[in-house]
């Protein structure tokens, strides 16, 4: 176990896959002179080479089309996105080839390509730099998408994704680059897909939470364990597949679900799980799955009306006491 | 990867030696009589005529080819029997595809390769099987030049687990990763950096194939071909794009498309190699093609080549065709190159063995139509498998 | 040897086409991707190339024909081949479905006899009232109406034979018969045509909809019709979370005894475990029968209500509705009305002669569509009719549904004609008294629901017409006028538009008609 970053965890994955692999190179802007532009890359190029780390021009849609190119004949991209952001304009490559090209091929073809990027909200960026792209991206079939909270889980699910055959999308958070945690050494610590986590035990509500919302939910589980309210917190990790059972499992304890996350509210993640919620665990629920999301609003650039904007703890515990009610 | 000399200045354009459309773009550089492109008996024999008006096209392939071959063992009549044998069968094919979707048995888009089939032709002659070849929606033509079987490719067309893409596809998305056919594509422009894509992956292993990407001159306004040309030039990819410029986009000519009638022009700004040429037979086609492929496989460097050609039938089946004129359509089919092959290796003494083709090929289109009558749809346990590589992710 | 050509699929959603015009005459010679005819689709106008060489023998879809996907439409072949055996030769109409109107019920009626015995029913019946509906309207709106005829005569003859058969107590019978062709053939030839005219005539209508003014019903009556029962089922449902639900299965709990302390009085969870109000035990052995759902009461289907299942399950599927609401000032009406039954009362000293809201709106409506004459228009395939009288369908509620009586030529009649005879109308609906060509060939439909205290309300298109105007009550609120608030009142009406026929701005300026109209509501008296 070693004390890392998450920036340094993601790196780390990074690094043992493309020593491992020959095939495994990356792509963006900046990942390589620059170092980064949120200095997760740094010390690659010089690791690796420019052969294997590559600058690329402005072109989202130009690097992420080659990727997936050179994913259909063998080789294995990680795309980095200076932020998820900018995604939207390689949206058709990721939409109408990244995701259907396995199946327009017959199944010919695979595409084992790793987009990654820091996703959601940053501080004070604006509305055209705040967006939650998983929510999007978790909509198409053909795509998988991750979204880990912790250094180990970073470091886990990139390895994992990786060594997918299949598009994953990857994403991290600006805000969470920072946060230390131990993260296994080993060259082998694999997360698998589709396995969510139980990060605190409750008994009476349920908070089903991903990336960066999975430590504001711990904050509102802890400020509701002073009243005695105790809130099992579970982190997805994992969008696109979806752990079904675990919240199942948990909700069928708690028998109350909040889904909390960043990005709008109209047919996201949460409105998913409130889907599975209340067709695989109807009979167990005692009142609606509410979800604690950003508001139906673009990100307001001022600094008081984008905290606002963005769910904070408190309207997290809001929620909390509607599903208990206690409104 | 990305060439640490890209600042030398090194980078200029080399427009290839037969330079029809845009005399003064020429350049010293350019190497007149290299590769398989040096043309038998090029001087001297003037082309048909000029396309368009100001182009007195000088045509590298010259007039009369085809046939007997002037000498040149590249222009043998076998080579165009062949060549003849592999157009005839695309155009049969696109004849009946047309047939069967008028009976309903092929759903949704079809758009036909028809008056273009020397270009897939030509390309296919001049790649090594494993090379990469890409397409648009227009795939037909590539994808049987490429060897795929008419039985696999009527039978995507018809919705049958037995086609190319096992019935997932459809028209537009013609895959056979065996034949290095890899793939056509419905959004415009889409495939250009995945051909890219591919490009760098044979750079990337070294592996000395080269990408051949296909589009109209509808994709060049769209971002995706200039940020593909623009990596492929700065990376330098081997890669040769090829635009099928067949006057229209959709219904939209080409002069309310773009503020230059050159689509050649586009590779200036990205100091790449250039070529550009009006379709005058198929043996001309692949000259010119067999110089970009050998600058790709060589030096390891793009081309965009512009092929001016016509499509004789609507952009697809529901275009109403009001866009151009009957006389145009009419004119433009007397410069069928198909026919013009016929009649070249007729005139050399070769009407038997044309007969046989022609026969051959029916036999074969026949057979097509009814396996893909025959075979059986595919399953919904298709869909799951070809989804994702690994297990389904819900 | 001759082969047939079938009307081509010319773009993706085409279902069938239209040959515009005809490029090759029969005995031209043909070569592949030549031009043989234009052809119609839902896109564009198409060309349709041949796939084949040789002659054009003979052309079995005459330009302006329809013709679905796959039929035949030409032959081509060896010039002289002989083309007898392909869409039987001498002069017989084509396969092809003509432009013109349908009239295949009637001659199917003719030729099968006997071994259709549900078709030549239909036809049977249809011909009488179709016949009388062309007198009615002097045959000027063509096949078109006839077919529309024809099938609302269909479903009289349904209805009819209902009828028939509830007269002689056959109740179970009845549905036998209704469904099973044979048996309902057999059971018709035994019945006396006089029968018919004593049938009620098929429910043609809307929905729940209802003619007549506010509160106080003038012509129509509500009616019996049980309407909106605003009580039946709110009363006796427990609510209570899913996971409530699951516990009182389990536990055998009787959930009626609890209070739910949720949102709207919902049980969860806590409400069951802190006071154990409804103790499991104590509760069990009482409510162990009443666990069962009580069975709901079976009510069988009349005529009238198939009828109704039928057509406007039809409608509101088949004919693309949209609505289009106004909100008048009815302030100026209100007075109008109070003035002229005011004045009635002093002139015939009788009290019972009052004009109802219903027959001012009727008569401003009918005006309205005088002016605006494209929402008195329905759509058929081939052409829109626009209708050139005003008869207008007015629903009224009667026992088990509701009827549409027309009152014709309304713009032609005075509002004190068209209140008796709306009167009349409402009353002979109710007893049954209707003639069937009383409720036929309407060109606009009204439906009033004001009576039940509805303010406003979008109704169902009674096909064929084009649109149907739904109105509320008259309201008593605050409205502004000048810069004062005073005691106002107001009326909303909705039109369900076909949109085949009506488009929004048609729409819109019949309903600017109807409102300068009803806002300057002297001119109704005057028109």
């Amino acid at each position: 176990m070693s004390e890392l970053r998450y920036r340094e965890a993601v790196r780390a994955a990074m690094v043992e896959e493309m020593e491992r692999d020959e095939r495994v190179f990356l792509v963006g802007e900046e990942v390589g002179h620059y170092q980064g532009a949120y200095k997760v890359s740094e010390g690659m190029l010089e690791r690796f080479g420019p052969k294997r780390v590559l600058d690329a021009p402005i072109t989202e849609s130009g690097f992420t089309g080659i990727s997936i190119g050179a994913a259909m004949v063998g080789l294995r991209p990680i795309v980095e996105y200076m932020t998820w952001n900018f995604s939207a304009v390689a949206f058709d490559q990721i939409l109408n080839n990244a995701a259907k090209v396995r199946q327009m091929s017959g199944g010919q073809l695979k595409v084992p390509i790793v987009l990654r990027a820091p996703n959601a909200s940053a501080r004070q960026v604006g509305s055209q730099h705040s967006h939650a792209m998983e929510h999007f991206y978790a909509h198409i079939p053909g795509l998988k998408v991750i979204a880990p909270s912790t250094p180990a889980d970073a470091k886990g699910l990139l390895k994992t994704a990786i060594r997918d055959d299949d598009p994953v999308l990857f994403m991290e958070s600006e805000t969470l680059y920072n946060i230390k945690g131990e993260v296994p050494d080993s060259t082998e610590h694999l997360v698998p897909f589709g396995k969510a986590q139980v990060v605190r035990e409750g008994r009476d509500v349920t908070i089903i939470s991903y990336s960066r919302m999975v430590h504001v939910s711990l904050d509102a589980a802890n400020q509701l364990a002073k009243e005695g309210i105790e809130c099992e917190v579970i982190d997805l990790r994992s969008l696109r597949p979806l752990d079904e059972a675990t919240m199942v499992q948990s909700v069928t304890k708690t028998h109350r679900a909040v889904v909390a996350h960043e990005g709008w509210p109209y047919g996201g993640v949460g409105a998913e799980v409130a889907d599975r919620l209340q067709r695989l665990a109807f009979d167990e629920l005692d009142a609606p799955v509410l979800r604690a999301t950003q508001l139906d609003f673009p990100m307001p650039y001022n600094a008081k009306l984008e905290q606002y904007v963005i769910p904070q703890a408190s309207r997290i515990i809001e929620k909390i006491r509607e599903v208990l009610y206690q409104a | 990867m990305p060439d640490q000399d890209r600042d030398s200045g090194e980078r200029r354009a080399r427009p290839a030696a037969r330079q029809s459309g845009a005399p003064e773009a020429r350049d010293a550089d350019a190497k007149p009589s290299t590769g398989p492109g040096s043309p038998g008996g090029a001087p001297g024999a003037p082309s048909p005529g000029p396309r368009s008006p100001g182009e007195a096209a000088e045509s590298g392939a010259g007039g009369s080819a085809a046939g007997s071959g002037g000498g040149d063992p590249s222009r043998s009549v076998e080579t165009h029997l062949t060549f003849y044998r592999q157009m005839l069968q695309i155009r049969r094919f696109e004849e009946e595809a047309a047939r069967a979707y008028a009976q309903g048995k092929i759903g949704g888009f079809l758009h036909l390769y028809i008056g273009q089939e020397p270009i897939a032709v030509a390309a296919n002659a001049v790649l090594r099987p494993d090379d990469y070849a890409i397409e648009t929606y227009r795939d037909h033509g590539l994808a049987l030049a490429r060897g795929m079987s008419a039985r696999a490719a009527m039978a995507e067309l018809f919705g049958k687990v037995t086609g190319c893409s096992k019935g997932l596809g459809g028209s537009m998305h013609f895959f056979d990763v065996e034949h290095g056919m890899l793939g056509g594509y419905g959004i415009v422009g889409g495939h250009i950096p995945v051909a890219a894509g591919t490009a760098f992956a044979s750079k990337y292993r070294g592996d000395g194939r080269v990408t051949m990407v296909f589009f109209g001159e509808g994709a060049v306004s769209i971002g995706d071909f200039h940020e593909g040309m623009s990596l492929a030039a700065l990376w330098k990819l081997p890669i040769v794009f090829v635009c099928e410029n067949n006057e229209y986009s959709m219904g939209t000519p080409l002069s309310r498309t773009m503020s230059v009638e050159d689509v050649s022009m586009k590779a200036l700004g990205y100091g790449m190699a250039r070529d550009r040429f009006f379709v005058e037979d198929v043996f001309q086609v692949r000259d010119h093609l067999a110089e970009a492929v050998e600058r790709a496989r060589t030096l390891s460097e793009p081309t965009l080549v512009e092929i001016r050609t016509y499509r004789f039938r609507g952009h697809s089946m529901s275009d109403p065709g009001k866009y151009r004129t009957p006389a145009e359509l009419e004119e433009r089919k007397k410069k069928d190159v198909l026919l013009r092959s016929r009649s070249d290796i007729a005139a050399a003494g070769f009407e038997k063995q044309l007969e046989a083709i022609e026969a051959e090929i029916e036999a074969e289109i026949t057979d097509a139509i009814r396996f893909a009558d025959e075979s059986p749809e595919p399953g919904p346990e298709l869909l799951e498998q070809t989804t994702y590589a690994g297990p389904f992710a819900r | 040897m001759a082969k047939v050509l079938e009307m081509p699929k010319l773009s993706p959603t085409m279902e069938e086409g239209q040959i515009s015009a005809w490029h090759k005459k029969e005995g031209d010679a043909v070569a592949v991707d030549d031009l043989l005819a234009e052809v119609e689709t839902d896109k564009a106008t198409m060309e349709f190339r041949s796939f084949d060489k040789g002659t054009l023998l003979k052309i079995l879809a005459p330009a302006g024909s329809v013709v679905k996907l796959g039929e035949p439409v030409a032959v081509v072949g060896n010039a002289g081949e002989d083309v007898s055996s392909f869409g039987g030769g001498g002069g017989d109409k084509p396969k092809a479905k003509s432009a013109k109107g349908d009239a295949k019920a009637p001659e199917k009626g003719e030729t099968d006899k006997g071994t259709t015995p549900k078709a030549d029913k239909t036809a049977k019946k249809a011909e009488a009232p179709a016949a009388e509906g062309a007198e009615d309207t002097g045959d000027a709106e063509g096949e078109a109406e006839a077919e529309a005829q024809a099938d609302e005569a269909e479903a009289q003859a349904d209805e009819a034979e209902a009828q028939a058969d509830e007269a002689e107590a056959q109740a179970d019978e009845a549905e036998a018969q209704a469904d099973e062709p044979p048996a309902s053939g057999t059971a018709k030839k035994t019945r006396p045509p006089a029968r018919q005219g004593a049938a009620r005539p098929r429910a043609a209508k809307a929905d729940a909809d209802h003619d007549d003014d506010d509160d106080e019903a003038a012509g129509a009556e509500p009616a019996e019709a049980e309407g909106p029962s605003s009580t039946a089922g709110s009363t006796g449902r427990v609510k209570a979370s899913p996971y409530v639900r699951k516990l009182a299965r389990e536990q055998d709990l009787d959930l009626r005894g609890v209070r739910g302390t949720g949102p709207n009085g919902r049980i969860v969870a806590r409400d069951l475990s802190a006071p154990p109000a409804a103790g499991p035990k104590a509760a069990t052995s009482a409510r162990a029968p009443s666990a069962a759902l009580a069975e709901p009461e079976k009510r069988p289907l009349s005529m009238m209500r198939k009828a109704i299942a039928r057509r406007l399950t039809e409608s509101k599927q088949t004919v693309p509705h949209f609505y289009l609401t106004i909100d008048i000032d009815a302030d100026p009406l209100h007075a109008l009305r109070e003035q002229i039954n005011a004045d009635l009362a002093g002139a015939t000293g009788d009290e019972a002669v009052k004009v109802s809201f219903n027959d001012l709106l009727i008569k401003a409506v009918a005006i309205a569509l005088t002016r605006v004459p494209e929402c008195n228009a329905q759509f058929t395939p081939e052409a829109i009719l626009v209708h050139t009288r005003v008869d207008i369908s007015v629903a009224v509620a009667v026992p088990d549904g509701l009827l549409t009586p027309v009152l014709r030529d309304a713009d032609h009649k005075s509002v004190l004609e068209i209140s008796s005879e709306v009167r009349d109308l409402a009353t002979r609906a109710k007893g049954k008294k209707l003639k069937p060509e009383e409720m036929l060939n309407g060109t606009f439909s009204i439906s009033n629901l004001g009576m039940f205290g509805i303010d406003e309300f979008s109704a169902v298109i009674n096909p064929p017409e084009g649109a149907i105007l739904a109105v509320g009550q008259l309201r008593r609120e605050p409205v502004v006028r000048g810069d004062a608030v005073v005691p106002g009142r107001r009326l909303a009406m909705t039109l369900s538009c076909d949109h085949r026929v009506v488009d929004g701005a048609v729409g819109a300026t019949f309903l600017k008609a109807l409102r300068q109209l009803l806002e300057h509501p002297s001119q109704i008296l005057l028109l």
